[in-house]
């Protein structure tokens, strides 16, 4: 090999090994975002029974705004991070778990529900909520720890076979595609929504102002 | 060797070498993990103390949040970060204690307990808490210290006994403990989902009881 040809080799090393770390590193991350949103969701009666401790409106506030904050801003990234699994190129060729878009396609519906209904007033809402991030959860692990992570172990090589997207291409993409329709038709409905949801509160607040507003003018001119 | 050949080889090293180097400081940072939040549980006498000295309300209420808020916190950080000693091929390749999976599952119901009762105002239930980050604790730091620090500089007996408390040279235990690890962890996480679902998020079963009872058409 030429001086040349150990350059390239470099340089491609570091594009192709630096995407492959990025990838990675999302693949390591988020069994550590589920398990933290999980904890955060479920922990909600611990979080709410410290809040009544609370002497002051300040410190409740303080403590219920960070608590959201961070429960919320984890399932956001977790859904960002795992778009990796909607990547048709890298569900066919890395290990991911088999169920890792089902997983998501969960956390997108919990989301939803977050989205259309007050979770944190409507103990059904909640409930349901609830579900799906178990559902997405159970999905996510299962595959994860029993397959990607458990390459070495003889016993457990049918699953590693067939829970592993590369391993099993077929699957993977097909569960990948329904998935990602599943997912495009949430997303079509949460967008709908909030665009109907806009137009008739600012209808509304509109015509309210206009109510409010006329007469004074009216009475001004008289 | 073709070019394509070396570069497969580093792209190689750098996942490999990535992967140990993310779960290396993984496992470095867990021992400070532990010892802070091992501090911050036995050090709420202090707390307690101090917040009876402030004469504003809003002083009181402000370090008691932040100090629960550092505390249980740090408890979910250990669980979250303790997650790789359930993964088989990591438990195996990689120096850890042997039972730290099992110190896990001990956190783990350390947030149980927090879910279901509570530890600040009933005192039973903070000392199930104690025990169990007590014993969390000898289960982590007992293997980690005479196993995977001692490993290099212990002769004899006390070498294979070293050897025996880390998992990459004793994979049949590692893996088996990693899966009893697991079982736990699911029954108590089943446990925690269970509860939550029947409470539908309220501080107890009361009054998400009562506010079933409102939600139901009336006849």
């Amino acid at each position: 090999m030429k001086p040349d040809d150990v350059a390239n080799a470099i340089t491609q090393a570091l594009v192709q090994g630096g995407s492959q770390w990025l990838v990675a590193s999302l693949v390591a991350f988020l069994p550590a975002m589920w398990t933290m949103a999980l904890i955060l969701h479920i922990g909600r009666p611990y979080v709410v029974r410290t809040l009544r401790r609370c002497g002051l409106r300040l410190g409740a506030d303080v403590w219920w705004m960070s608590y959201l904050l961070m429960r919320d801003g984890v399932l956001l990234a977790t859904l960002g991070m795992s778009l990796i699994f909607f990547a048709p190129a890298l569900v066919a060729n890395s290990a991911f778990p088999i169920t890792g878009p089902l997983a998501t396609l969960c956390l997108l519906l919990a989301l939803a529900v977050k989205l259309s209904r007050r979770v944190d007033d409507d103990v059904a809402a909640f409930r349901l909520a609830t579900v799906f991030l178990v559902a997405g959860a159970t999905l996510y692990y299962l595959p994860q720890v029993f397959a990607v992570e458990a390459a070495s172990q003889e016993h457990l090589s049918w699953l590693v076979n067939n829970l592993t997207s590369n391993s099993n291409p077929t699957l993977a993409l097909a569960i990948m595609w329904v998935s990602l329709a599943g997912a495009a038709l949430i997303a079509a409905w949460i967008f709908f929504r909030a665009l109907a949801s806009v137009n008739r509160k600012m209808t509304s607040r509109l015509s309210r102002t206009a109510d409010i507003v006329q007469p004074r003018k009216r009475a001004a001119l008289s | 060797m073709s070019p394509q050949d070396l570069a497969n080889a580093i792209v190689n090293g750098i996942n490999a070498g990535g992967e140990q180097f993310l779960e290396g400081t993984l496992a470095a940072a867990l021992p400070v993990i532990w010892l802070a939040l091992l501090g911050l549980h036995l050090g709420r006498p202090y707390i307690l103390d101090m917040i009876d000295r402030f004469t504003l309300r809003l002083g009181a209420d402000m370090l008691w949040l932040v100090y629960v808020a550092i505390r249980d916190l740090l408890i979910v950080s250990g669980v979250v970060m303790s997650f790789m000693y359930f993964f088989p091929d990591v438990v195996i390749s990689d120096q850890l204690p042997l039972t730290g999976g099992l110190a896990a599952a001990a956190l783990f119901g350390v947030l149980l307990i927090k879910l279901v009762s509570d530890p600040d105002h009933d005192p039973r239930a903070f000392r199930i808490v104690t025990y169990l980050l007590g014993l969390g604790a000898l289960l982590y730091f007992i293997p980690y210290l005479f196993g995977v620090q001692a490993a290099g500089v212990v002769t004899g007996t006390f070498a294979t006994l070293s050897d025996f408390m880390v998992t990459s040279s004793n994979p049949f235990w590692a893996v088996g403990l990693a899966y009893v690890s697991i079982a736990l962890i699911a029954i108590m996480g089943a446990a925690a989902v269970a509860y939550t679902l029947r409470t539908g998020g309220r501080a107890d079963l009361a009054e998400s009881e009562s506010e079933d009872v409102a939600a139901a058409p009336q006849p």
